[in-house]
């Protein structure tokens, strides 16, 4: 029996490693959320580090989700930052999004930092499973490349955004009670069945945070 | 003439005993939200259009809230400005600013723009009867006078900043799904039962906007 349990392990510690030969960089998994007609795409380009992450789905809102999500597990604090630009047109409220994820249900519980087609930042959460999503949408600055920064410290969620090259600008925190393990990753929502939306993701980095010192709030 | 003059400033100066009875400004009721164990008080200066606000009360967080409230009925689309200071010290996450809320229940669905007393901006809401706050809290830099406002527009809900006569800004927006009528108004709360805050409200002016265009 202690032999199985090895075996369980090394399948465990394996899997990450298999994921890297689906060639998806920093990730592990990529996949439609929601079950969208068209189907999406993940693409890793190892020479330039960036991922070209293709969606459909009627959005990321509501009591349920439709996108596609390139994604990782990741416990305790980390950061998450990469620079956005979108490659089609479409619907001015089509998503690119740094999402922590509770699980890949359709209605799983999420945060994440947005950006939308109109150049539109905002947080969006869903707190509970098949819960209604929350939105805080913060001024428009018009569409463009967007730097976007997502940071978990415990329970709280802090971001950054920079347009077009600028330096990065914190905008907000919330709390938030998604549990660790969690998933972490890279989404793209068309906002509408009918249509797909390209996004191109670069300069994207994870980057494990030690845990804060004791006695603060 | 002279006599008539000092009589109206001798009824401008006794507004603030009258405000308890009735004349709170721009508003029409005040009262404690969530039975507080300390009361508290609204106090309206006609001559200086300022409100002086005195609540206390655990905290507007979580499932239901504490603290002192003054308000007018509003339905459609509307707008609450004003410029609030706290006044002596207390807890870094006491809280003052501008409320639409459903109802005097202490569990009502909310939307708020709150200065703590860190100089933390928050917009706060909670969606629905009983439900748990949410909460996005803005970068700040300090206490210090704050103007602030509220505004509602359908669903939406944006919020206004400025620190210390600077230029107000727009920093966020929400959604919260109130129905008509609102409660409009000021709010107070010392975030701890056994202490009370007062903040000065100054500059205080609300906007009813026409309904929109249709849209979305």
């Amino acid at each position: 029996m202690p032999y199985m349990r090895e075996l369980l392990l090394l399948c465990l510690l394996a899997a990450p490693c298999l994921a890297q030969t689906a060639n998806l960089g920093l990730f592990t998994n990529s996949d439609d959320v929601g079950a969208p007609p068209i189907k999406g795409s993940a693409e890793f380009d190892p020479a330039t580090r960036q991922y070209r992450i293709t969606g459909s789905g009627t959005d990321i809102w509501g009591k349920a989700d439709q996108f596609h999500y390139l994604w990782r597990e990741m416990a305790g604090d980390f950061a998450i930052t990469a620079t956005t630009q979108f490659l089609t047109d479409g619907n001015d409220h089509r998503k690119a999004s740094l999402m922590l994820r509770q699980s890949t249900d359709t209605d799983s519980p999420f945060i994440h930092l947005v950006i939308h087609g109109n150049g539109m930042p905002g947080v969006q959460f869903r707190s509970t499973k098949a819960d209604n999503t929350n939105t805080v949408d913060l001024p428009i600055e018009g569409p463009g490349t967007f730097q976007l920064k997502l940071v978990r410290r415990g329970s709280t969620i802090t971001v950054w955004t920079g347009k077009n090259g600028a330096a990065l600008t914190e905008r907000g925190h919330t709390a938030n009670q998604l549990g660790s393990p969690v998933l972490v990753g890279l989404g793209v929502a068309s906002h509408t069945q009918t249509a797909t939306n390209t996004v191109l993701f670069s300069d994207v980095s994870l980057e494990q945070l030690a845990p804060p010192a004791a006695g603060k709030k | 003439m002279l006599i008539f003059r000092e009589l109206l400033i001798v009824c401008v100066l006794s507004a603030p005993v009258f405000a308890q009875s009735g004349s709170l400004g721009a508003f029409t009721d005040s009262a404690d939200v969530g039975n507080p164990a300390r009361k508290g008080s609204t106090e309206f200066n006609a001559a200086t259009g300022q409100y002086r606000i005195t609540g206390s009360g655990a905290n507007i967080w979580e499932k239901q809230d504490q603290f002192q409230f003054v308000w007018r009925e509003m339905s459609g689309n509307f707008a609450l400005t004003a410029t609030m200071e706290f006044l002596g010290k207390g807890e870094d996450h006491r809280k003052a600013g501008i409320m639409f809320r459903q109802s005097l229940d202490a569990a009502s669905p909310y939307g708020d723009i709150v200065i703590h007393g860190n100089g933390m901006p928050g917009l706060q809401w909670r969606g629905n009867q009983g439900e748990i706050t949410n909460a996005f809290d803005l970068p700040f830099d300090g206490p210090g006078k704050y103007k602030i406002k509220l505004v509602r527009n359908g669903i939406g809900i944006t919020t206004w900043i400025a620190k210390d006569g600077g230029e107000l800004k727009e920093t966020a927006r929400t959604e919260v799904r109130l129905q008509n009528p609102v409660l409009v108004g000021l709010a107070v709360c010392s975030h701890k039962a056994d202490a009370s805050d007062t903040v000065v409200f100054s500059d205080v002016s609300i906007d009813q906007f026409a309904p929109p265009a249709a849209k979305k």
